[in-house]
């Protein structure tokens, strides 16, 4: 096969340059002006600036949303476009519920293994604030005739009309996170979750306040510095993140009701929040990335997506899929130096964790005679998760892998896990390696 | 005719309200669905008794969506719940014996009673049973496992293993008005791993009409591969007597499990009979499997486009009744020679010309008023009584191919056959079951489904009752 520029069918090593997230910002607040587009801006726009990454040597954009902008959905050109990027720097957008961010980076990686392309800007951004509400189909049918000025008489308005009867039947519906096959909000699969593998309330509220505990100490510290851009929204600036409680305790948090059954487990606490924002990543080849000057910070080894059946563990996906990873990554668990785990729900990150200590676990469903492993909880969710840094859908799984990869630079340490559950019952893992 | 007791509402709540000394049947819980991965979703399972079959029980009833509620004294009877549990997210619940906690409702009992050895031990059934019997919810489900009388070294091992038997059958007439079903399985040694498809079917709606019933679990025939969904997927199935009734629903069910359906009628059947194969998408052959050729056409039509046959069904019957002294010699030939002989010239003919595949099955109907003896159906009987003999006999020959031999024996199906019968008689007939109501020819194609299922591997030689536990021919 021939060589030529992003030589085609050529072995190359991804590695991550870089990454840049907005502050992560609770719904409906200070970003409710901005839309999904708007968030992907801020945070490529920030990318571009701190790496100094020359325009023309930009491939493509791969982006991940989940809840679209309905006149755009493929954000990822319209941030070329808007950034006024070469208009060769192509765009794709991808999706995959709360692994999107995730799927994003290694859609990069993929095409940057198989010579496709040499330098890829990937992440993803959703604003739950600017989620479209949808008309019911039948009310778009009935107004069909309007919209395409076929009504003519007043008799043509009055049957429109008619058809809009009972009223109900055509109000927009709130958009809520739920299972399509089995009608089951998230948060109700998270308390099935917990009683399943008897997680307790006290539990999830001690892994609750750690995360939050975690979070505050990153930010007050500077931690994220080098991750976090500022974002100019309406009210002006926004600087930081602002759904971290460093000042909540167990105690704070034991007091919550639970939301999704009167009996349950699962509170406003213990759970991630609805959450705008975006985060960005600079996927490169390593011979690019050196070519260019950069340092790498991160390489990424393996990666694995898995299914399960939603109608049983909604969210244990990650129990299958980071021990896949693992196994490409030809480590275990133990050898692992972080280990991070989107936290859906207190209970979604504990039963997956109990899963991979549970030997029952690993013969029943892994075919491996040993368990997994322990998590240790001093490499784990170092920095805090998404029930304290929150969750715009798609942008988690960039915010994790620029995490992470700045984390093994910094401590020159070797290898990190990362693991996500998502809706439809999908689970995604990614082990990163440090760079020579 | 319809069940008026069953189907007309009003009906129901009139003889309910005004106390009328008529027992309502229960309506009993049936479902449309292809095989599941959990067909025990969330389902309460009680466990008792001791044995070696816990292991199998456990692994079965977690990885089927079961909730186990575990009989015994100390945590320590959890210990084989725990691992598949784990894997399942199904944890085990221990309650003490005798201890049915106010409220608390289960949806079956499964009880294993391997490990019992002599006739005092027979108290451990009352010990664990007695206290939870009126918890069980509607359509619910009773299975004793065990080991074959038969295999016991010891004559008071072997009083003792017999005993769950008849402790069962009972226990099924007890439980029959509320809709729910007992039934036993015995285990050989080392056919434990083919008892868990057995009790997913005994414990799912599938077996919503089957009770009474003991099963012998062997490893006679051979094969392994036990897949839980879609496990007819790439067969091919013969079903003769396929336009109508209990072959039409057997079809149609065996389609749903992925088999491609050969779906067989004579020639006056055309329409029907295509119309099954069409709305399947299996395939239609008119053939009267009473002409000399009809082996050979068959075997011909298999061969040919298939290349062979996986399932065959021998469904296909007539009744011609009168009583032996008014009976004409065509009505014996003709019932003598659909039941039976054609079902011997066929399954001779795909068997001389190496049609039946490895893994096979062969599954033929009796009857329980052939095996019971009915008056006016001397002919009837005597072919449906000699599928047993047939079916028995077979099953060892084929055994090292794995290929299965078993016999059907319906009760009272809602079918044409007994629509035509007396409204006095239909009545009764009806009634004479635990379960106080005829079944559907679905009830049926659930038992032959199961039977043609590789997971059936460790059922051969058998004749399983679809009966709803008729009181006749037990």
């Amino acid at each position: 096969m021939t060589k030529k520029k992003n030589g085609w069918g050529k072995k190359q090593r991804a590695v991550i340059v870089g990454g840049v997230r907005t502050p992560f910002v609770k719904a409906f607040g200070q970003f409710l002006k901005l839309d999904s587009i708007d968030l992907a801006d801020a945070a490529v726009k920030a990318l571009l600036d701190r790496t100094e990454i020359p325009h023309e040597d930009i491939d493509s954009i791969v982006w991940g949303g989940v809840i679209f902008p309905s006149l755009a959905p493929n954000i990822a050109r319209e941030v070329a476009l808007d950034l006024r990027l070469p208009p060769g720097v192509e765009g794709m957008t991808c999706t995959r519920a709360c692994a999107t961010g995730l799927q994003a980076v290694t859609l990069a990686a993929a095409a940057i293994e198989r010579g496709e392309a040499d330098v890829i800007i990937a992440g993803g951004s959703d604003s739950t604030s600017s989620a479209p509400l949808n008309l019911p189909q039948k009310a778009v049918h009935a107004l069909a005739p309007l919209a395409f000025g076929k009504a003519a008489s007043p008799s043509d308005y009055l049957q429109v009309l008619a058809q809009m009867m009972p009223i109900t039947d055509i109000l927009p519906k709130m958009p809520k996170i739920a299972e399509r096959t089995t009608g089951q909000v998230m948060g109700e699969s998270a308390e099935e979750m917990a009683r399943r593998n008897e997680i307790t309330r006290e539990a999830q509220d001690h892994f609750a306040a750690r995360s939050h505990h975690r979070a505050a100490a990153a930010i007050s510290s500077g931690r994220f510095d080098d991750e976090i851009t500022s974002v100019e929204a309406s009210d002006g600036a926004v600087y930081t993140d602002n759904i971290v409680r460093g000042d909540t305790s167990f105690e704070k948090l034991s007091k919550l009701r639970p939301v999704f059954a009167s009996d349950g487990t699962v509170t406003a606490g213990n759970a991630s929040p609805l959450t705008d924002g975006a985060a960005a990543v600079l996927v490169m080849s390593e011979t690019k990335a050196r070519a260019l000057g950069y340092k790498p910070l991160a390489a990424i080894r393996s990666w694995a997506y898995v299914g399960v059946d939603p109608a049983d563990q909604l969210l244990i996906g990650p129990a299958l899929a980071m021990p896949k990873a693992l196994d490409r990554a030809g480590m275990q668990l133990k050898d692992a130096s972080f280990v991070d785990m989107h936290e859906a729900f207190a209970a979604q990150v504990l039963s997956v964790t109990k899963a991979l200590a549970s030997k029952g676990f690993a013969e029943g469903r892994l075919g491996k005679s040993k368990a997994v492993g322990e998590v240790d909880e001093d490499t784990f969710n170092i920095h805090g998760g998404s029930i304290s840094i929150g969750h715009p859908f798609a942008a988690t799984g960039a915010r994790m892998v620029t995490t992470m990869a700045n984390e093994l630079a910094r401590t020159g340490q070797e290898t990190a896990l990362l693991g996500i559950c998502a809706a439809g019952g999908l689970g995604a893992a990614a082990v990163l390696e440090a760079v020579a | 005719m319809s069940d008026l007791l069953l189907e007309n509402e009003q009906a129901r709540r009139i003889i309910k309200t005004l106390g009328l000394p008529i027992p309502v049947p229960e309506r009993l819980a049936r479902t449309k669905s292809p095989y599941e991965e959990r067909p025990l979703e969330d389902k309460r399972v009680l466990v008792g008794g001791r044995g070696e079959l816990q292991d199998v029980l456990a692994q079965t009833l977690t990885k089927a969506g079961a909730n186990p509620w575990v009989v015994g004294e100390t945590d320590s009877v959890l210990k084989p719940y725990l691992a598949p549990g784990e894997a399942w997210a199904r944890p085990p619940t221990r309650v003490a014996p005798g201890d049915a906690p106010e409220g608390e409702r289960i949806d079956a009992i499964v009880f294993d009673g391997s490990g019992l050895q002599s006739p005092d031990d027979l108290r451990e059934l009352y010990d664990v049973i007695h206290p939870w019997i009126r918890r069980l919810n509607r359509s619910g489900r009773v299975v004793v496992v065990g080991r074959p009388a038969s295999d016991a070294k010891k004559a008071g091992r072997a009083a003792t293993r017999a005993g769950m038997e008849g402790f069962t059958r009972s226990v099924a007439k007890e439980i029959g008005g509320n809709g729910s079903t007992a039934n036993s399985v015995f285990v050989e040694e080392g056919a434990e791993g083919r008892l868990g498809p057995v009790l997913r079917f005994l414990l799912s709606p599938r077996s919503a009409f089957v009770s009474c019933q003991p099963f012998h679990v062997g490893k006679l025939a051979k094969g392994e591969d036990a897949p839980e969904t879609q496990p007819l997927e790439g067969k091919v199935a013969l079903v003769t007597g396929a336009a109508r009734g209990i072959g039409e629903a057997t079809a149609e069910l065996m389609a749903a499990e992925g088999a491609h359906v050969v779906c067989l009628d004579r020639p006056a059947d055309d329409g029907p009979c295509s119309e099954v194969a069409r709305r399947i998408g299996g395939s239609a052959l008119l053939v009267d499997i009473t002409d000399e050729d009809a082996p050979g056409r068959i075997a011909g039509e298999l061969r040919e486009k298939f290349g062979g046959v996986d399932i065959v069904v021998h469904n296909a019957g007539v009744t011609r009744d009168k009583t032996l002294a008014r009976m004409a010699p065509e009505a014996w030939e003709m019932a003598v020679d659909i039941n039976l002989g054609a079902v011997v010239r066929i399954t001779d003919r795909l068997l001389s010309d190496d049609l039946l595949r490895p893994g096979g099955r062969v599954i033929c109907l009796s009857s329980v008023s052939g095996i019971a003896g009915n008056r006016g159906q001397t002919n009837y009987s005597a072919s449906k009584a000699g599928i047993v003999g047939f079916v028995e006999a077979l099953a060892p020959q084929l055994a090292k191919r794995g290929i299965t031999v078993n016999a059907i024996a319906p009760g009272f199906i809602e079918t044409r056959l007994t629509s035509a019968m007396p409204v006095a008689i239909r009545e009764a007939a009806r009634r004479l079951c635990a379960v106080a109501q005829g079944g559907k020819p679905e009830d049926v194609g659930q038992t032959i489904t199961f039977l043609a299922t590789p997971g059936a591997v460790g059922l051969t030689g058998q004749t399983v009752r679809v009966c709803g536990g008729a009181l006749v021919g037990a």
